[in-house]
């Protein structure tokens, strides 16, 4: 049975309507898999050394100790952002002669085939066989063996039920991050130590190896947690959405702007009520941070506007671009009934363009605390919110018109590639290019100030033209708009 | 009020649509049926210029859908649940609708009030967005709101698949009586053809993208239609 659910499992991936997203989406974790895997053997193996190194005249053994209940901290972090629920499309199955028991187990055994069970091998097991066996001896190095194993496997499965508890996996994600980063501080601060934590509990494990089966017993209870949980829950209503109270809204701002307006409160609607664009959005708030990583003291002092630039385009720009990259696929599902109605091609475009003014607005506003850094990181705001405003805008609904590949809005977000094509690869470098290139000649003249001015200039006067830009838009969308149709019904 | 003149469709050099010359006058209420494959649908999406036609024009009131607006004012459609924009509400979506048509919130309200029969008391107030609903209500929704537009011009892909019987009746006689008070023409596609016969009052019948059949209905036309689809 397990056989044929995996053959089904293969079936849907190649067959699916979007293969080369996911075999490029494939591929590219792929990528980042190897990466991984090759850190991981290089940490493993050179352990040893490099604890020497960093902490030298420590244990080594201590440290290592100490070492490991941090990384399963972390990849408890990691995994509740990355790890996928293993999702067999389990409603066709469920009314036929299957036993619920073996669809759990295909459940659960899948999850185990998972990265983040194999990495934790890489990095520990080197480490046990080059050291703890030769100074503490075999059965011990077998039983930090075990423990190790053991950490992955309740990771895995307590990962799974968090998930499979709650829906929205963001705020869990953020709960967690704070909380390893609590702890961190806690332990940085000598309040409490994670590392004694763990360097405690693995010379327990020294002294009494058979302390190890604890971890197990513990991996075991979460797993039989997870099973029972699934088996009392899979019913097809309680595994799809929650029946919480859907109510009406209305956006009051937007009615001043007519029809414009009321497109753009639909499309609002649309953005805060899907997972997918949700989490877009969230992601945006996350890279308000990116600053403090290219805001260096020295850099503002110095006047070095061009080694800024691309985090204050990339921050003030950051709803275009994300949300601006699948533009019109985001209404794939209901494109021919906009189509079919009567709304005005040219109010459905102004629509987008409002849209992305507010949004660079409001995230231009919430960045100016990098003002408290300098005055001068304000100015370099604004030129590249005119830029982002005047042009960038601009760009995106061009090669929105060139985008034809449909998109489900109601998966997540991260690492999903579908409705990812050349179009929105090549979409994202004119648009970090073009102010790098604007600013190029005068910070090379030494003028930084012209060069920040220069961009600005260039994005004012790209709003000015903004009506010529509409009317350019609105005949390519035009031209365009069978093709994108056909696309999205696909 | 609409004429398809040499409309042809092809896909993978597949012949969907060939229509030669078809026109459809004012007021009429015109059933299309025919099996899957028939070409219905396509049909309906170029008249409503979701798809190029290969060839050919529809005319809708003498002027082509495909270069003009116009028509958008008096035509309402519901062709599948890609017409619906599923993550509002249904009041959210009669509400937006409605805005296109220069309809205020308290005349969507007031029209909705005449729809309760219909609605069976399960569309409003259900604190539900539109994809949360069932096929047969998303499908109510969908025809409410094109019918809420007061078209002139009426195209719905077989609507009555997924409705429960009671609200077929009801749909029926909702058409035929906006036949006699609104000059209503109609474009309703059906696999059921007591219904379609029942309402309609001129049927065309299309196999492979060709027109087959094209008459008034009379007392006669459901054996005749039965006769066709039992060979």
């Amino acid at each position: 049975m397990l056989s044929t659910f995996l053959n089904h499992q293969w079936k849907d991936f190649w067959r699916s309507r979007n293969k080369t997203g996911s075999i490029a989406a494939q591929l590219l974790l792929g990528f980042f898999v190897l990466y991984f895997l090759a850190i991981a053997i290089g940490a493993g193996f050179g352990m040893p050394v490099l604890i020497e190194k960093i902490f030298p005249g420590k244990n080594v053994i201590e440290v290592f100790n100490g070492f490991i209940l941090y990384y399963f901290l972390f990849d408890l972090a990691i995994r509740t952002q990355m790890q996928e629920l293993p999702t067999l499309s389990i409603v066709p199955y469920l009314h036929l002669n299957i036993k619920r028991k073996t669809i759990i187990n295909f459940l659960n055994t899948k999850s185990i085939s998972s990265i983040f069970n194999f990495l934790p091998f890489f990095v520990f097991f080197p480490f046990c066989f080059i050291k703890i066996g030769p100074t503490l001896g075999f059965l011990t190095a077998s039983m930090y063996i075990l423990s190790v194993i053991s950490l992955a496997i309740f990771n895995n499965f307590f990962v799974l039920y968090i998930k499979r508890k709650a829906i929205n996996n963001i705020a869990y994600f953020a709960g967690g991050m704070g909380i390893i980063a609590g702890l961190a501080a806690l332990d940085y601060f000598h309040i409490i130590s994670v590392r004694d934590a763990s360097n405690f509990v693995f010379l327990q494990v020294a002294k009494y190896p058979f302390l190890a089966l604890i971890l197990t017993l513990a991996a075991g209870l979460m797993f039989k947690l997870n099973s029972d949980y699934l088996s009392a829950n899979l019913y097809t209503e309680e595994l799809s959405t929650k029946n919480e109270k859907k109510v009406s809204t209305d956006y009051a701002f937007l009615n001043r702007f007519g029809k414009v307006g009321e497109l753009a409160a639909i499309e609002l609607k649309l953005i805060l009520r899907h997972k997918r664009s949700r989490s877009s959005v969230m992601m945006g708030f996350f890279f308000l941070f990116y600053g403090f990583i290219f805001y260096r003291k020295e850099l503002i002092d110095s006047d070095s506007f061009g080694k800024m630039l691309f985090a204050a385009v990339f921050m003030t720009g950051i709803g275009i671009l994300t949300y601006g990259q699948f533009m019109f696929a985001w209404q794939s599902s209901h494109f021919d009934g906009l189509l079919a109605n009567k709304i005005n091609f040219k109010d459905f475009i102004k629509a987008k363009f409002l849209l992305f003014t507010i949004s660079a607005t409001v995230i231009t506003i919430l960045s100016s605390f990098y003002g408290f850094l300098s005055w001068k990181l304000l100015v370099l705001h604004l030129a590249a919110y005119l830029y982002n405003v005047g042009f960038g805008t601009v760009m995106v609904l061009y090669f929105a018109t060139l985008n034809y590949k449909p998109i489900d809005i109601t998966k997540r977000a991260a690492f999903n590639f579908q409705g990812t094509g050349a179009t929105q690869m090549v979409m994202g470098l004119p648009f970090i290019f073009i102010p790098i290139l604007l600013y190029l000649p005068f910070g090379l003249i030494n003028k930084p100030y012209l060069g920040v001015l220069c961009i600005g200039a260039f994005g004012l006067i790209m709003l000015f033209m903004r009506n010529f830009w509409i009317n350019l838009i609105t005949k390519l969308f035009e031209q365009k708009r069978y093709k994108i149709a056909e696309g999205f019904r696909a | 009020m609409l004429e398809f003149k040499n409309l042809k469709k092809s896909y993978a050099g597949k012949t969907v649509v060939n229509i030669e010359r078809l026109t459809i006058r004012n007021g009429e209420t015109v059933g299309l049926v025919g099996n899957n494959g028939a070409g219905k649908t396509t049909l309906f999406r170029m008249l409503l210029d979701l798809i190029r036609p290969d060839s050919g024009e529809v005319l809708s009131k003498e002027e082509n859908v495909a270069t003009n607006d116009q028509w958008k004012d008096y035509t309402a459609s519901y062709l599948d649940e890609g017409f619906l924009i599923d993550y509002l509400t249904p009041e959210e979506y009669f509400i937006f609708i409605g805005s296109l048509h220069n309809l205020s919130v308290a005349h969507v309200g007031d029209y909705l009030k005449k729809y309760e029969e219909f609605f069976n008391g399960e569309i409003l107030n259900s604190k539900k967005y539109i994809r949360d609903f069932s096929k047969g209500n998303q499908n109510k929704v969908g025809i409410a709101a094109a019918l809420m537009q007061k078209p002139a011009l009426l195209v719905l892909d077989e609507p009555f698949a997924n409705l429960d019987p009671t609200t077929q009746i009801r749909l029926k006689s909702l058409l035929k009586s906006l036949k006699t008070t609104e000059k209503l023409t109609t474009l309703i596609s059906s696999h059921d053809l007591n219904h379609v016969t029942d309402v309609c009052d001129r049927i065309i019948l299309l196999e492979k993208g060709l027109i087959i059949k094209d008459f008034y209905t009379d007392e006669n036309t459901l054996k005749e239609l039965e006769a066709y689809f039992s060979e």
